[in-house]
């Protein structure tokens, strides 16, 4: 006991408490759930072990699937398209040398909105009657007007292109942080080689900048579930689940079905998308690292 | 036992230049309690808590701490939560006559709470309405049902008196039928500029829908055991017309995104001929500072279906007291100030229907008297459509997860992506296993 008492895990008891009340018993606990029937409306309901027959009708659940591509390719292309206007707002921003700081400071300005604030307005811009889309090309003699946010591509496109402006910024700032990071003599020596300004990107810029992208790739792909808020004000994933992913899905079995041990089931099985993801960029975020130590 | 606390005093309530009948009223002297509850806000709902909630706390000496105000269907997600949780530590909530069955037991048997002279102030049917499994669960605040506005003018204009009759053989006016509701909103609309109607296009808000087309058009969503047979001639017929009126573009094209503020500020727009809607809008449509269509308004009772009957989708906006409530009595004061002759009367004047009679008659007596045509014929329009016409979804726990199987199905009908039989076979399916889950068969 003596030893225990002087030994580290004292020093690691405050840590790991902390830890498994914030993080590992709610973790447990929803995993517990989704082996339940559990019905927020039935408390009762939570002590009534299924096994896994959540997991069984899930797997069989076409719907659900459906959403769990969509989400899939969500994921891939606005994180894509963030990272190629990211990547470019910064290299801009790194070239100049008056009113960095401002326009740094402007660049920030859509990650200070609220996802449901991002919703309400482009729901709004993207309103088929009242919108300022429409509105515009009307001015430009498009009269019948574009539903936006009902044809399946193009309410998906207007929730992208939401979610995008809304988080580009993230990309953006990370990825400044790494441009002013990069020593300037390889630059330099590069240029006094005879390269020209993609050359010095791609085999000078880029390679220093990969461990920054794959950061910033990781986070985000942590992070982009706060798109919920934006969806869920945009289409609330529909209509007819043409733009529903994972996370309007689980909220609507969770919260307006009551349904929170299939809902917490659906969780589990999405985890495993997060942890693919992020798997995934920390393996490449790994890989830049040693690339760029062997150069 | 708990009745001999209250203190019951017969008066007659003097409101504005008005009385109505002798009301029980239910005074005491609460002094040192506080009731914490959580309320439906909004701009349509406040009013009420500004002007009751005052004068409660002068005639009784209690105090109301407000913990929550936010939208009926956040606040849906905040008590399910409560419930999940074992927190239920506020004593009034309010609620809703197709929300109430959702909860349980959480909510207290009013029955063994208010005076019978009390109860007796209100409906007998909406009373019944509030009740859940033999319990009254919830004092009615206000009725909702909806009726057809439309914009008069176009109904008087001769042009579209000839056109229309040339085209479809009989006269234009005020439709009696949703088949006639289909041929003038194609016949007025002219899009993208005007519309002939609108519906609202997904959650509870277009399954409600559908659900009183199919009761009208001789249909039911559920037999006697609850399993589903909306996949019938009556539900196809009904699921037809929402597409027909979309494919025409004779609704505009975000319709399915539209709940009830999209259709209500549509009307006021002045783009949309006639509009299904609830009492609660008669007031701001004819608003001159809110609406292009104040002073051409027309309304008729809710069309009829093919069966015969009215829609008449139907349901009370209520307050309920938890069973965990620790002071009863005053919780029971104050619900019943909420509902009371007074709470009503400035909630009739906005436009929203009554849950007491006698307010039915003051109401049209006040407007009567200021010679107010309008809401006049509003409040005799829903007077009538209320006691004749007005039906309550299922009230079961299973009707909200119901409408989320439902709606998806109708909007991939009405957008072409399935046959209205094959979206109405599946959502049967995924019904049937919503009731077996909870035991029906």
């Amino acid at each position: 006991m003596r030893k225990f008492l002087n030994g580290p895990w004292v020093l690691l008891m405050p840590t790991l408490i902390i830890l498994t009340c914030v993080v590992l018993l709610p973790l447990l606990l929803s995993l517990w759930t989704s082996f339940t029937p559990f019905k927020l409306t039935k408390p009762d309901t939570l002590y009534r072990f299924v096994g896994f027959r959540n997991y069984e009708r899930l797997i069989g659940d076409i719907d659900f699937w459906i959403a769990f591509g969509r989400t899939v390719l969500f994921l891939a292309i606005a994180l894509n398209l963030e990272l190629v206007f990211g990547l470019g707002i910064a290299l801009l921003i790194n070239k100049i040398t008056y009113g960095q700081r401002t326009l740094r400071t402007l660049m920030m300005f859509p990650m200070m909105f609220s996802p449901i604030l991002v919703g309400f307005q482009w729901k709004y811009i993207f309103n088929d009657n009242i919108g300022l889309m429409n509105n515009f090309l009307r001015e430009f003699g498009v009269i019948q007007p574009i539903p936006w946010l009902v044809d399946g591509i193009l309410a998906n496109t207007s929730i992208m292109a939401a979610e995008i402006w809304s988080s580009t910024s993230v990309f953006a700032i990370l990825l400044l942080a790494g441009l002013l990071g990069i020593p300037k003599d390889p630059i330099e020596a590069a240029k006094v080689d005879g390269c020209n300004s993609w050359q010095v990107f791609k085999n000078i810029t880029l390679p220093f900048l990969m461990p920054f992208v794959f950061i910033a790739m990781t986070i985000r792909s942590l992070d982009v579930a706060r798109a919920y808020d934006i969806v869920q004000m945009m289409t609330g994933g529909g209509p007819a689940k043409r733009t529903e992913l994972l996370w309007t899905l689980i909220s609507r079995t969770g919260y307006v079905d009551a349904k929170m041990g299939m809902a917490n089931a659906m969780s589990y099985i999405s985890i495993f998308l997060s942890i693919a993801f992020t798997f995934f960029f920390f393996y490449k975020l790994v890989e830049a690292r040693q690339r760029l130590s062997y150069e | 036992m708990l009745r001999l606390f209250l203190s019951l005093v017969l008066a007659v309530s003097f409101f504005g230049s008005f009385s109505a009948k002798a009301e029980t009223e239910l005074w005491g002297d609460y002094s040192g309690v506080t009731l914490r509850v959580k309320l439906i806000g909004g701009g349509q709902y406040e009013g009420l808590y500004n002007e009751v909630i005052p004068w409660w706390e002068e005639n009784t000496g209690g105090k109301i701490e407000i913990v929550t105000q936010k939208n009926h269907f956040e606040l849906d997600k905040e008590i399910k939560k409560d419930i999940a949780s074992g927190n239920l530590d506020f004593c009034v909530a309010s609620n809703h006559t197709s929300f109430a069955s959702q909860y349980g037991n959480i909510y207290t048997d009013l029955n063994n709470i208010m005076p019978a002279s009390v109860l007796a102030d209100y409906t007998p049917l909406i009373l019944e309405h509030s009740t859940v499994d033999g319990r009254l669960v919830q004092m009615p605040r206000h009725s909702d049902v909806s009726n057809l506005y439309y914009q008069k003018s176009l109904y008087e204009d001769a042009d579209n008196k000839a056109n229309f009759k040339a085209k479809y053989g009989y006269d234009l006016t005020p439709p009696e039928t949703w088949d006639q509701v289909k041929d003038q909103a194609i016949f007025f609309s002219n899009p993208p500029d005007f519309y002939g109607t609108q519906y609202v296009g997904k959650e509870e808000a277009i399954a409600g829908r559908f659900y009183e087309l199919v009761i009208a058009n001789g249909g039911a969503l559920f037999d006697e055991d609850y399993r589903p047979i909306f996949n019938s001639a009556a539900g196809v017929e009904a699921l037809q017309w929402f597409i027909d009126l979309y494919n025409a573009k004779a609704v505009p094209d975000g319709v399915l995104n539209y709940l009830w503020d999209d259709t209500g500020l549509g009307f006021a727009s002045g783009t949309i001929a006639m509009n299904l809607d609830w009492a609660g809008w008669a007031g701001f449509f004819n608003d001159p500072e809110n609406s292009k269509v104040a002073g051409d308004i027309g309304l008729v009772r809710a069309p009829m279906g093919s069966g015969g009957l009215r829609t008449g989708w139907s349901g009370s906006h209520s307050f309920s007291m938890t069973e965990s409530c620790p002071d009863k009595e005053a919780a029971a004061s104050f619900l019943w100030a909420l509902t009371s002759n007074k709470a009503q009367m400035i909630e009739a004047r906005g436009g929203l229907s009554p849950t007491r009679p006698a307010i039915w008659d003051a109401i049209i007596a006040e407007k009567k008297a200021e010679g107010d045509e309008f809401m006049l014929m509003v409040f005799e329009t829903f007077k009538m459509s209320l006691a004749e016409d007005a039906f309550t979804p299922p009230l079961i726990p299973e009707w909200i997860e119901f409408t989320n199987v439902l709606y998806p199905e109708l909007q991939a009908a009405i957008l072409g992506d399935k046959s209205p039989e094959d979206a109405l076979a599946t959502a049967s399916k995924k019904a049937t296993e919503i009731m077996e889950d909870a035991g029906y068969f």
